[in-house]
Protein backbone atom coordinates (compact mmCIF):
# COMPACT_ATOMS: atom_id res chain seq x y z
CA UNK A 1 0.00 0.00 0.00
CA UNK A 2 1.52 3.30 -1.06
CA UNK A 3 -0.12 6.26 0.57
CA UNK A 4 -0.79 9.80 -0.59
CA UNK A 5 2.26 11.41 0.99
CA UNK A 6 4.50 9.25 -1.11
CA UNK A 7 6.04 7.35 1.77
CA UNK A 8 6.89 3.70 1.63
CA UNK A 9 5.45 1.26 4.13
CA UNK A 10 8.76 1.14 6.03
CA UNK A 11 8.84 4.91 6.38
CA UNK A 12 5.29 4.99 7.72
CA UNK A 13 6.20 2.28 10.21
CA UNK A 14 9.22 4.23 11.36
CA UNK A 15 7.19 7.42 11.63
CA UNK A 16 4.54 5.58 13.62
CA UNK A 17 7.15 4.10 15.93
CA UNK A 18 8.89 7.42 16.44
CA UNK A 19 5.63 9.20 17.21
CA UNK A 20 4.47 6.56 19.69
CA UNK A 21 7.82 6.54 21.48
CA UNK A 22 7.81 10.31 21.57
CA UNK A 23 4.32 10.44 23.08
CA UNK A 24 5.04 7.59 25.50
CA UNK A 25 8.28 9.12 26.71
CA UNK A 26 6.57 12.48 26.96
CA UNK A 27 3.88 11.00 29.20
CA UNK A 28 6.50 9.13 31.22
CA UNK A 29 8.60 12.25 31.72
CA UNK A 30 5.53 14.29 32.59
CA UNK A 31 4.24 11.81 35.16
CA UNK A 32 7.65 11.22 36.69
CA UNK A 33 8.22 14.97 36.80
CA UNK A 34 4.95 15.46 38.61
CA UNK A 35 5.82 12.69 41.06
CA UNK A 36 9.24 14.26 41.52
CA UNK A 37 7.71 17.64 42.24
CA UNK A 38 5.21 15.96 44.56
CA UNK A 39 8.04 14.20 46.35
CA UNK A 40 9.92 17.47 46.54
CA UNK A 41 6.83 19.15 47.95
CA UNK A 42 6.31 16.56 50.67
CA UNK A 43 10.01 16.61 51.47
CA UNK A 44 10.07 20.36 51.96
CA UNK A 45 6.79 20.87 53.82
CA UNK A 46 7.43 22.33 57.23
CA UNK A 47 10.87 23.52 56.18
CA UNK A 48 9.65 26.89 54.99
CA UNK A 49 8.96 28.31 58.44
CA UNK A 50 12.20 27.19 60.15
CA UNK A 51 14.25 28.40 57.19
CA UNK A 52 12.52 31.77 57.20
CA UNK A 53 12.83 32.16 60.95
CA UNK A 54 16.49 31.22 60.94
CA UNK A 55 17.16 33.68 58.12
CA UNK A 56 15.50 36.38 60.22
CA UNK A 57 17.47 35.34 63.30
CA UNK A 58 20.72 35.39 61.38
CA UNK A 59 19.91 38.86 60.00
CA UNK A 60 19.25 40.02 63.55
CA UNK A 61 22.37 38.50 65.08
CA UNK A 62 24.75 39.46 62.29
CA UNK A 63 25.71 42.89 63.73
CA UNK A 64 26.53 41.31 67.09
CA UNK A 65 28.66 38.63 65.46
CA UNK A 66 30.42 41.30 63.44
CA UNK A 67 31.13 43.23 66.61
CA UNK A 68 32.93 40.28 68.19
CA UNK A 69 34.63 39.47 64.91
CA UNK A 70 36.08 42.96 64.62
CA UNK A 71 37.66 42.37 68.04
CA UNK A 72 39.90 39.65 66.66
CA UNK A 73 37.74 36.58 67.17
CA UNK A 74 37.21 34.29 64.25
CA UNK A 75 33.69 34.02 62.95
CA UNK A 76 32.72 30.63 64.36
CA UNK A 77 33.96 31.59 67.80
CA UNK A 78 32.11 34.88 67.74
CA UNK A 79 28.89 33.13 66.71
CA UNK A 80 29.32 30.81 69.70
CA UNK A 81 29.92 33.78 71.97
CA UNK A 82 26.76 35.45 70.72
CA UNK A 83 24.76 32.24 71.19
CA UNK A 84 26.10 31.83 74.71
CA UNK A 85 25.35 35.42 75.63
CA UNK A 86 21.86 35.15 74.20
CA UNK A 87 20.98 31.94 76.02
CA UNK A 88 22.42 33.38 79.22
CA UNK A 89 20.28 36.49 78.79
CA UNK A 90 17.13 34.44 78.21
CA UNK A 91 17.96 32.30 81.23
CA UNK A 92 18.44 35.36 83.45
CA UNK A 93 15.23 36.88 82.13
CA UNK A 94 13.32 33.70 82.92
CA UNK A 95 14.86 33.63 86.41
CA UNK A 96 13.90 37.21 87.16
CA UNK A 97 10.50 37.48 85.54
CA UNK A 98 9.61 33.84 85.73
CA UNK A 99 8.19 32.10 82.69
CA UNK A 100 4.77 33.44 81.78
CA UNK A 101 2.14 30.83 82.49
CA UNK A 102 1.47 29.93 78.83
CA UNK A 103 -0.32 26.67 79.51
CA UNK A 104 -2.72 28.07 82.04
CA UNK A 105 -3.33 31.05 79.84
CA UNK A 106 -4.11 28.86 76.84
CA UNK A 107 -6.53 26.80 78.90
CA UNK A 108 -8.24 29.86 80.28
CA UNK A 109 -8.46 31.35 76.81
CA UNK A 110 -10.07 28.17 75.56
CA UNK A 111 -12.77 28.60 78.15
CA UNK A 112 -13.14 32.33 77.64
CA UNK A 113 -13.01 32.46 73.87
CA UNK A 114 -16.68 31.60 73.20
CA UNK A 115 -17.71 34.20 75.73
CA UNK A 116 -15.73 36.92 73.95
CA UNK A 117 -17.05 35.88 70.57
CA UNK A 118 -20.58 35.83 71.93
CA UNK A 119 -20.22 39.38 73.19
CA UNK A 120 -18.71 40.51 69.93
CA UNK A 121 -21.58 38.96 67.98
CA UNK A 122 -24.09 40.59 70.31
CA UNK A 123 -22.41 43.91 69.72
CA UNK A 124 -22.39 43.40 65.96
CA UNK A 125 -26.07 42.41 66.12
CA UNK A 126 -26.87 45.64 67.91
CA UNK A 127 -25.00 47.52 65.23
CA UNK A 128 -26.82 45.60 62.53
CA UNK A 129 -30.18 46.43 64.02
CA UNK A 130 -29.34 50.11 63.74
CA UNK A 131 -28.14 49.62 60.16
CA UNK A 132 -31.28 47.66 59.25
CA UNK A 133 -33.39 50.55 60.40
CA UNK A 134 -31.67 52.92 58.04
CA UNK A 135 -30.75 50.63 55.16
CA UNK A 136 -33.26 47.79 54.91
CA UNK A 137 -31.41 46.41 51.91
CA UNK A 138 -28.63 45.02 54.13
CA UNK A 139 -31.01 42.57 55.73
CA UNK A 140 -30.39 39.96 53.06
CA UNK A 141 -26.81 39.52 54.29
CA UNK A 142 -26.77 37.71 57.60
CA UNK A 143 -23.46 39.08 58.77
CA UNK A 144 -23.80 38.02 62.40
CA UNK A 145 -24.49 34.42 61.47
CA UNK A 146 -21.56 34.33 59.12
CA UNK A 147 -19.30 35.81 61.76
CA UNK A 148 -20.43 33.17 64.24
CA UNK A 149 -19.74 30.31 61.84
CA UNK A 150 -16.36 31.70 60.84
CA UNK A 151 -15.26 32.26 64.43
CA UNK A 152 -16.39 28.78 65.45
CA UNK A 153 -14.43 27.14 62.67
CA UNK A 154 -11.41 29.31 63.54
CA UNK A 155 -11.69 28.31 67.18
CA UNK A 156 -11.96 24.65 66.26
CA UNK A 157 -8.85 25.00 64.16
CA UNK A 158 -6.96 26.50 67.09
CA UNK A 159 -7.98 23.68 69.43
CA UNK A 160 -7.04 21.07 66.85
CA UNK A 161 -3.73 22.68 65.98
CA UNK A 162 -2.48 23.39 69.49
CA UNK A 163 -0.83 20.01 70.26
CA UNK A 164 0.58 19.84 66.74
CA UNK A 165 1.93 23.36 66.96
CA UNK A 166 3.50 22.53 70.32
CA UNK A 167 5.43 19.78 68.56
CA UNK A 168 6.35 22.15 65.81
CA UNK A 169 7.59 24.72 68.29
CA UNK A 170 9.80 22.02 69.80
CA UNK A 171 11.30 21.22 66.40
CA UNK A 172 11.67 24.92 65.68
CA UNK A 173 13.63 25.40 68.89
CA UNK A 174 16.00 22.74 67.65
CA UNK A 175 16.18 23.65 63.97
CA UNK A 176 16.27 27.43 64.05
CA UNK A 177 19.49 27.82 66.08
CA UNK A 178 21.15 25.15 63.95
CA UNK A 179 20.13 26.69 60.63
CA UNK A 180 20.93 30.21 61.71
CA UNK A 181 24.36 29.10 62.91
CA UNK A 182 25.18 27.89 59.42
CA UNK A 183 23.59 30.91 57.80
CA UNK A 184 25.68 33.19 59.99
CA UNK A 185 28.87 31.27 59.37
CA UNK A 186 28.61 30.44 55.68
CA UNK A 187 26.19 32.88 54.07
CA UNK A 188 29.05 34.93 52.64
CA UNK A 189 30.70 31.87 51.16
CA UNK A 190 27.42 30.63 49.68
CA UNK A 191 26.64 33.98 48.10
CA UNK A 192 30.20 34.30 46.77
CA UNK A 193 29.80 30.93 45.11
CA UNK A 194 26.54 32.01 43.51
CA UNK A 195 27.92 35.34 42.32
CA UNK A 196 31.06 33.68 40.96
CA UNK A 197 28.89 32.00 38.34
CA UNK A 198 28.15 35.26 36.52
CA UNK A 199 30.11 35.88 33.33
CA UNK A 200 33.19 38.11 33.55
CA UNK A 201 31.59 40.99 31.69
CA UNK A 202 28.76 41.43 34.21
CA UNK A 203 30.61 40.36 37.31
CA UNK A 204 31.33 43.83 38.67
CA UNK A 205 27.76 44.99 38.11
CA UNK A 206 26.24 41.94 39.76
CA UNK A 207 28.58 42.24 42.73
CA UNK A 208 27.72 45.91 43.20
CA UNK A 209 23.98 45.34 42.93
CA UNK A 210 24.19 42.42 45.33
CA UNK A 211 26.06 44.54 47.87
CA UNK A 212 23.45 47.30 47.66
CA UNK A 213 20.49 44.95 47.86
CA UNK A 214 21.85 42.96 50.77
CA UNK A 215 22.65 46.14 52.69
CA UNK A 216 19.13 47.49 52.21
CA UNK A 217 17.55 44.13 52.95
CA UNK A 218 19.41 43.54 56.17
CA UNK A 219 18.50 47.01 57.39
CA UNK A 220 14.88 46.58 56.41
CA UNK A 221 14.45 43.17 58.02
CA UNK A 222 16.32 44.18 61.16
CA UNK A 223 14.29 47.37 61.38
CA UNK A 224 10.95 45.64 60.94
CA UNK A 225 11.69 42.92 63.50
CA UNK A 226 13.03 45.37 66.07
CA UNK A 227 9.98 47.56 65.50
CA UNK A 228 7.63 44.63 66.09
CA UNK A 229 9.56 43.58 69.22
CA UNK A 230 9.51 47.07 70.71
CA UNK A 231 5.82 47.56 69.93
CA UNK A 232 5.04 44.18 71.49
CA UNK A 233 6.97 45.04 74.67
CA UNK A 234 5.35 48.46 74.97
CA UNK A 235 1.88 47.02 74.52
CA UNK A 236 2.65 44.35 77.12
CA UNK A 237 3.85 46.91 79.64
CA UNK A 238 0.94 49.22 78.87
CA UNK A 239 -1.62 46.44 79.22
CA UNK A 240 -0.15 45.08 82.44
CA UNK A 241 -1.08 48.35 84.16
CA UNK A 242 -4.71 47.29 83.75
CA UNK A 243 -6.53 44.19 84.95
CA UNK A 244 -6.86 42.80 81.45
CA UNK A 245 -6.13 39.06 81.20
CA UNK A 246 -3.87 37.58 78.50
CA UNK A 247 -1.61 40.65 78.23
CA UNK A 248 1.36 38.62 76.86
CA UNK A 249 -0.76 36.97 74.16
CA UNK A 250 -2.26 40.30 73.16
CA UNK A 251 1.21 41.84 73.03
CA UNK A 252 2.43 39.07 70.73
CA UNK A 253 -0.59 39.59 68.48
CA UNK A 254 0.05 43.34 68.40
CA UNK A 255 3.73 42.86 67.58
CA UNK A 256 3.15 40.24 64.88
CA UNK A 257 0.39 42.17 63.14
CA UNK A 258 2.55 45.28 63.26
CA UNK A 259 4.68 43.66 60.55
CA UNK A 260 1.84 44.40 58.12
CA UNK A 261 1.66 48.11 57.40
CA UNK A 262 -1.63 50.09 57.36
CA UNK A 263 -4.01 47.20 58.11
CA UNK A 264 -1.97 45.23 60.62
CA UNK A 265 -2.11 47.49 63.69
CA UNK A 266 -5.87 47.94 63.26
CA UNK A 267 -6.46 44.18 63.24
CA UNK A 268 -3.94 43.68 66.04
CA UNK A 269 -5.89 45.86 68.43
CA UNK A 270 -9.31 44.24 67.82
CA UNK A 271 -8.88 41.23 70.16
CA UNK A 272 -7.50 43.46 72.89
CA UNK A 273 -10.41 45.86 72.62
CA UNK A 274 -13.00 43.06 72.59
CA UNK A 275 -11.51 41.50 75.71
CA UNK A 276 -11.35 44.89 77.37
CA UNK A 277 -15.03 45.62 76.66
CA UNK A 278 -16.20 42.21 77.78
CA UNK A 279 -14.12 41.87 80.93
CA UNK A 280 -13.56 45.44 82.06
CA UNK A 281 -16.50 47.31 80.59
CA UNK A 282 -16.49 50.77 79.09
CA UNK A 283 -14.60 52.33 82.01
CA UNK A 284 -11.41 54.25 82.32
CA UNK A 285 -9.37 51.09 81.81
CA UNK A 286 -10.86 50.59 78.37
CA UNK A 287 -9.87 54.08 77.34
CA UNK A 288 -6.38 53.53 78.71
CA UNK A 289 -6.06 50.33 76.66
CA UNK A 290 -7.26 52.11 73.55
CA UNK A 291 -4.77 54.85 74.33
CA UNK A 292 -1.96 52.32 74.68
CA UNK A 293 -2.82 50.69 71.36
CA UNK A 294 -3.44 53.78 69.28
CA UNK A 295 -1.72 56.75 70.79
CA UNK A 296 1.33 55.33 72.55
CA UNK A 297 2.18 52.31 70.40
CA UNK A 298 1.13 53.49 66.98
CA UNK A 299 1.22 57.25 66.83
CA UNK A 300 3.98 58.24 69.23
CA UNK A 301 6.28 55.23 69.21
CA UNK A 302 5.84 53.84 65.72
CA UNK A 303 5.23 56.92 63.61
CA UNK A 304 7.36 59.46 65.41
CA UNK A 305 10.21 57.40 66.80
CA UNK A 306 10.65 53.94 65.32
CA UNK A 307 9.85 54.35 61.63
CA UNK A 308 12.06 57.42 61.13
CA UNK A 309 14.95 55.79 62.97
CA UNK A 310 14.70 52.20 61.78
CA UNK A 311 13.13 52.17 58.35
CA UNK A 312 13.52 55.64 56.89
CA UNK A 313 16.04 54.42 54.33
CA UNK A 314 13.59 52.23 52.53
CA UNK A 315 10.59 53.61 50.73
CA UNK A 316 7.28 52.11 51.67
CA UNK A 317 5.02 49.99 49.56
CA UNK A 318 1.94 51.47 47.93
CA UNK A 319 -1.23 50.52 49.89
CA UNK A 320 -2.61 48.71 46.86
CA UNK A 321 0.41 46.38 46.81
CA UNK A 322 0.03 45.85 50.55
CA UNK A 323 -3.56 44.66 50.14
CA UNK A 324 -2.64 42.46 47.17
CA UNK A 325 0.25 40.93 49.11
CA UNK A 326 -1.99 40.21 52.09
CA UNK A 327 -4.60 38.50 49.92
CA UNK A 328 -2.08 36.47 47.95
CA UNK A 329 -0.13 35.52 51.07
CA UNK A 330 -3.34 34.43 52.76
CA UNK A 331 -4.24 32.24 49.78
CA UNK A 332 -0.81 30.58 49.84
CA UNK A 333 -0.06 30.13 53.54
CA UNK A 334 -3.11 31.15 55.56
CA UNK A 335 -2.73 33.51 58.50
CA UNK A 336 1.04 33.06 58.50
CA UNK A 337 1.14 34.04 54.83
CA UNK A 338 -0.87 37.18 55.52
CA UNK A 339 1.77 38.33 57.99
CA UNK A 340 4.76 37.28 55.89
CA UNK A 341 3.33 38.39 52.54
CA UNK A 342 3.86 42.11 52.98
CA UNK A 343 7.49 41.92 54.14
CA UNK A 344 8.26 39.62 51.21
CA UNK A 345 6.57 42.05 48.82
CA UNK A 346 8.65 44.87 50.28
CA UNK A 347 11.79 42.81 49.81
CA UNK A 348 10.96 42.35 46.13
CA UNK A 349 10.24 46.07 45.96
CA UNK A 350 13.63 46.89 47.46
CA UNK A 351 15.41 44.64 44.98
CA UNK A 352 13.64 46.27 42.03
CA UNK A 353 14.26 49.78 43.36
CA UNK A 354 17.95 49.09 43.93
CA UNK A 355 18.50 47.68 40.46
CA UNK A 356 16.70 50.64 38.89
CA UNK A 357 18.67 53.06 41.02
CA UNK A 358 21.91 51.37 40.01
CA UNK A 359 21.08 51.52 36.34
CA UNK A 360 20.06 55.16 36.59
CA UNK A 361 23.15 56.34 38.45
CA UNK A 362 25.55 54.41 36.34
CA UNK A 363 23.66 55.08 33.16
CA UNK A 364 24.54 51.73 31.71
CA UNK A 365 23.32 52.24 28.21
CA UNK A 366 23.55 55.97 27.48
CA UNK A 367 27.29 56.02 27.22
CA UNK A 368 27.28 53.90 24.12
CA UNK A 369 25.50 56.70 22.29
CA UNK A 370 26.93 60.00 21.15
CA UNK A 371 25.14 63.22 21.94
CA UNK A 372 23.27 62.97 18.64
CA UNK A 373 21.97 59.54 19.52
CA UNK A 374 24.21 57.61 17.14
CA UNK A 375 25.49 54.26 18.22
CA UNK A 376 29.24 54.38 18.68
CA UNK B 1 61.46 9.16 47.22
CA UNK B 2 59.12 7.21 45.04
CA UNK B 3 57.50 9.62 42.56
CA UNK B 4 54.19 7.79 43.03
CA UNK B 5 54.05 8.62 46.74
CA UNK B 6 55.45 12.01 45.93
CA UNK B 7 52.41 12.73 43.83
CA UNK B 8 49.98 11.57 46.45
CA UNK B 9 51.53 13.33 49.40
CA UNK B 10 52.52 16.45 47.56
CA UNK B 11 51.73 19.29 49.88
CA UNK B 12 50.93 22.61 48.29
CA UNK B 13 54.02 24.72 48.88
CA UNK B 14 53.40 28.02 50.54
CA UNK B 15 55.17 29.72 47.63
CA UNK B 16 52.42 28.52 45.30
CA UNK B 17 49.52 29.51 47.49
CA UNK B 18 47.31 32.52 47.04
CA UNK B 19 48.30 34.18 50.35
CA UNK B 20 51.96 34.07 49.38
CA UNK B 21 51.19 35.52 45.97
CA UNK B 22 49.19 38.33 47.59
CA UNK B 23 52.09 39.11 49.93
CA UNK B 24 54.30 39.83 46.91
CA UNK B 25 51.96 42.61 45.74
CA UNK B 26 53.19 45.99 47.03
CA UNK B 27 49.72 46.90 48.21
CA UNK B 28 49.57 43.94 50.58
CA UNK B 29 53.19 43.58 51.63
CA UNK B 30 52.60 44.90 55.16
CA UNK B 31 50.15 42.12 56.06
CA UNK B 32 51.11 39.12 58.17
CA UNK B 33 50.09 35.56 57.38
CA UNK B 34 46.84 35.64 59.31
CA UNK B 35 45.72 38.86 57.70
CA UNK B 36 46.62 37.47 54.29
CA UNK B 37 44.32 34.56 55.03
CA UNK B 38 41.50 37.03 55.71
CA UNK B 39 42.28 38.79 52.47
CA UNK B 40 42.17 35.51 50.59
CA UNK B 41 38.48 35.30 51.46
CA UNK B 42 37.80 38.71 49.99
CA UNK B 43 39.40 38.46 46.57
CA UNK B 44 37.63 36.85 43.63
CA UNK B 45 39.68 34.72 41.24
CA UNK B 46 38.37 35.12 37.70
CA UNK B 47 39.48 33.21 34.62
CA UNK B 48 39.78 35.05 31.30
CA UNK B 49 40.32 33.77 27.79
CA UNK B 50 42.75 35.35 25.33
CA UNK B 51 41.53 38.74 24.08
CA UNK B 52 38.72 39.05 26.57
CA UNK B 53 37.79 42.55 27.62
CA UNK B 54 38.10 43.09 31.38
CA UNK B 55 36.55 46.54 31.34
CA UNK B 56 35.99 49.31 28.84
CA UNK B 57 36.93 52.94 29.07
CA UNK B 58 34.00 54.82 30.64
CA UNK B 59 32.59 51.80 32.47
CA UNK B 60 31.75 52.45 36.07
CA UNK B 61 34.50 50.68 37.94
CA UNK B 62 34.02 48.93 41.21
CA UNK B 63 37.43 47.52 41.96
CA UNK B 64 40.97 46.64 41.03
CA UNK B 65 42.53 43.55 39.47
CA UNK B 66 45.82 41.79 40.17
CA UNK B 67 47.26 39.52 37.51
CA UNK B 68 47.89 36.10 39.04
CA UNK B 69 49.08 34.57 35.80
CA UNK B 70 48.96 35.56 32.16
CA UNK B 71 49.07 38.95 30.55
CA UNK B 72 46.88 42.01 30.24
CA UNK B 73 46.97 45.11 28.15
CA UNK B 74 45.78 48.60 29.02
CA UNK B 75 44.74 50.65 26.03
CA UNK B 76 42.86 53.78 25.07
CA UNK B 77 40.80 54.88 22.10
CA UNK B 78 41.50 58.36 20.75
CA UNK B 79 38.86 60.47 18.98
CA UNK B 80 39.52 58.82 15.63
CA UNK B 81 38.82 55.43 17.15
CA UNK B 82 42.48 54.35 16.97
CA UNK B 83 43.84 52.22 19.72
CA UNK B 84 46.93 53.25 21.64
CA UNK B 85 48.42 50.74 24.02
CA UNK B 86 49.30 52.30 27.35
CA UNK B 87 50.87 49.38 29.14
CA UNK B 88 51.47 45.65 28.92
CA UNK B 89 51.12 44.05 32.32
CA UNK B 90 52.53 40.74 33.55
CA UNK B 91 51.81 38.47 36.49
CA UNK B 92 52.12 40.39 39.76
CA UNK B 93 51.04 43.74 38.27
CA UNK B 94 47.76 45.38 39.21
CA UNK B 95 45.46 47.84 37.53
CA UNK B 96 42.17 49.64 38.11
CA UNK B 97 43.00 50.68 41.67
CA UNK B 98 41.51 54.17 41.15
CA UNK B 99 38.00 52.67 41.16
CA UNK B 100 38.60 50.91 44.46
CA UNK B 101 37.64 53.77 46.75
CA UNK B 102 34.91 55.50 44.74
CA UNK B 103 32.88 54.59 41.68
CA UNK B 104 34.63 56.55 38.95
CA UNK B 105 34.49 55.82 35.25
CA UNK B 106 37.44 53.75 34.05
CA UNK B 107 39.97 56.00 32.30
CA UNK B 108 41.27 53.25 30.00
CA UNK B 109 40.20 49.86 28.73
CA UNK B 110 41.80 46.58 29.70
CA UNK B 111 41.90 43.23 27.97
CA UNK B 112 43.80 40.01 28.35
CA UNK B 113 46.30 38.90 25.72
CA UNK B 114 46.76 35.36 27.03
CA UNK B 115 44.61 33.00 29.05
CA UNK B 116 44.77 34.86 32.34
CA UNK B 117 43.75 34.51 35.95
CA UNK B 118 42.86 37.83 37.53
CA UNK B 119 42.27 38.43 41.21
CA UNK B 120 39.55 41.02 41.68
CA UNK B 121 39.31 43.09 44.82
CA UNK B 122 36.13 45.12 44.90
CA UNK B 123 34.79 48.07 46.82
CA UNK B 124 31.76 46.32 48.28
CA UNK B 125 33.98 43.59 49.73
CA UNK B 126 36.41 46.16 51.11
CA UNK B 127 33.54 47.98 52.81
CA UNK B 128 32.39 44.79 54.46
CA UNK B 129 35.94 43.82 55.40
CA UNK B 130 36.46 47.19 57.07
CA UNK B 131 33.51 46.41 59.30
CA UNK B 132 34.73 42.92 60.10
CA UNK B 133 38.51 43.24 60.23
CA UNK B 134 39.36 46.91 60.70
CA UNK B 135 43.07 46.49 61.50
CA UNK B 136 44.33 44.66 58.40
CA UNK B 137 42.10 46.75 56.20
CA UNK B 138 43.67 49.92 57.60
CA UNK B 139 47.04 48.54 56.55
CA UNK B 140 45.74 47.83 53.06
CA UNK B 141 44.20 51.26 52.71
CA UNK B 142 47.46 52.84 53.89
CA UNK B 143 49.44 50.92 51.29
CA UNK B 144 46.89 51.79 48.64
CA UNK B 145 47.31 55.41 49.54
CA UNK B 146 51.08 55.01 49.20
CA UNK B 147 50.76 53.43 45.75
CA UNK B 148 48.39 56.10 44.52
CA UNK B 149 50.53 58.93 45.90
CA UNK B 150 53.61 57.42 44.24
CA UNK B 151 51.77 57.48 40.95
CA UNK B 152 50.62 61.03 41.57
CA UNK B 153 54.17 62.10 42.36
CA UNK B 154 55.46 60.44 39.19
CA UNK B 155 52.69 62.05 37.25
CA UNK B 156 53.46 65.53 38.53
CA UNK B 157 57.20 65.07 37.83
CA UNK B 158 56.38 64.04 34.27
CA UNK B 159 54.02 66.95 33.92
CA UNK B 160 56.75 69.30 35.11
CA UNK B 161 59.16 67.82 32.55
CA UNK B 162 56.61 68.17 29.78
CA UNK B 163 56.00 71.76 30.77
CA UNK B 164 59.72 72.56 30.60
CA UNK B 165 60.00 70.87 27.21
CA UNK B 166 57.05 72.82 25.93
CA UNK B 167 58.51 76.09 27.14
CA UNK B 168 61.85 75.27 25.49
CA UNK B 169 60.06 74.48 22.26
CA UNK B 170 58.14 77.74 22.39
CA UNK B 171 61.27 79.75 23.11
CA UNK B 172 63.00 78.12 20.08
CA UNK B 173 60.22 79.19 17.76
Amino acid sequence: MSNQAGMSRAQVAVLYLVLTTAIASGIAIYSSASTVTALFKTATTGLFLPLLLSLIVSFLLDPLVQFFESNKCNRTLSIFIVYLLLSFLIFILLLIVGPPNWKGMAQALKADFPRYIGHAIEYVNGLLAIIHEHFPIVKSYDIAERLRVASQSFFGLIIKETPRSAMRIGSLLLLVPLFSFFFLRDSRRIMRGVIAMTPNRYFEMVLDIYAHVSWQLSHFIRGRILEALIIGCVVWIGLSFTDIPYAPILAIIAGATNLVPYVGPLIGMIPGLIIAIVDLGMGGQFWWILCVYVLIAQVILDNFILIPILISKVSNLHPLWVILAIIMGGKLYGVMGMIIGVPIASIVNIIILEIRQYRRTFNLYNRYFTSRGKLL
Amino acid sequence: MNPFWDNIFRSAKYEQSLPYFLSTIPMFDKLDKRELAFLENFVHARNYETDEVVFNEGDIGSGMYVIRSGQAQIFKHDEGGNESVQANLEAGDFFGEIALTASRPRCASARTTKPTVLLGLFRSDIEEAIRRHPAPMAKIMFSLNRVVSDRLLQCSIQLEKAKIQLEEKQSHE
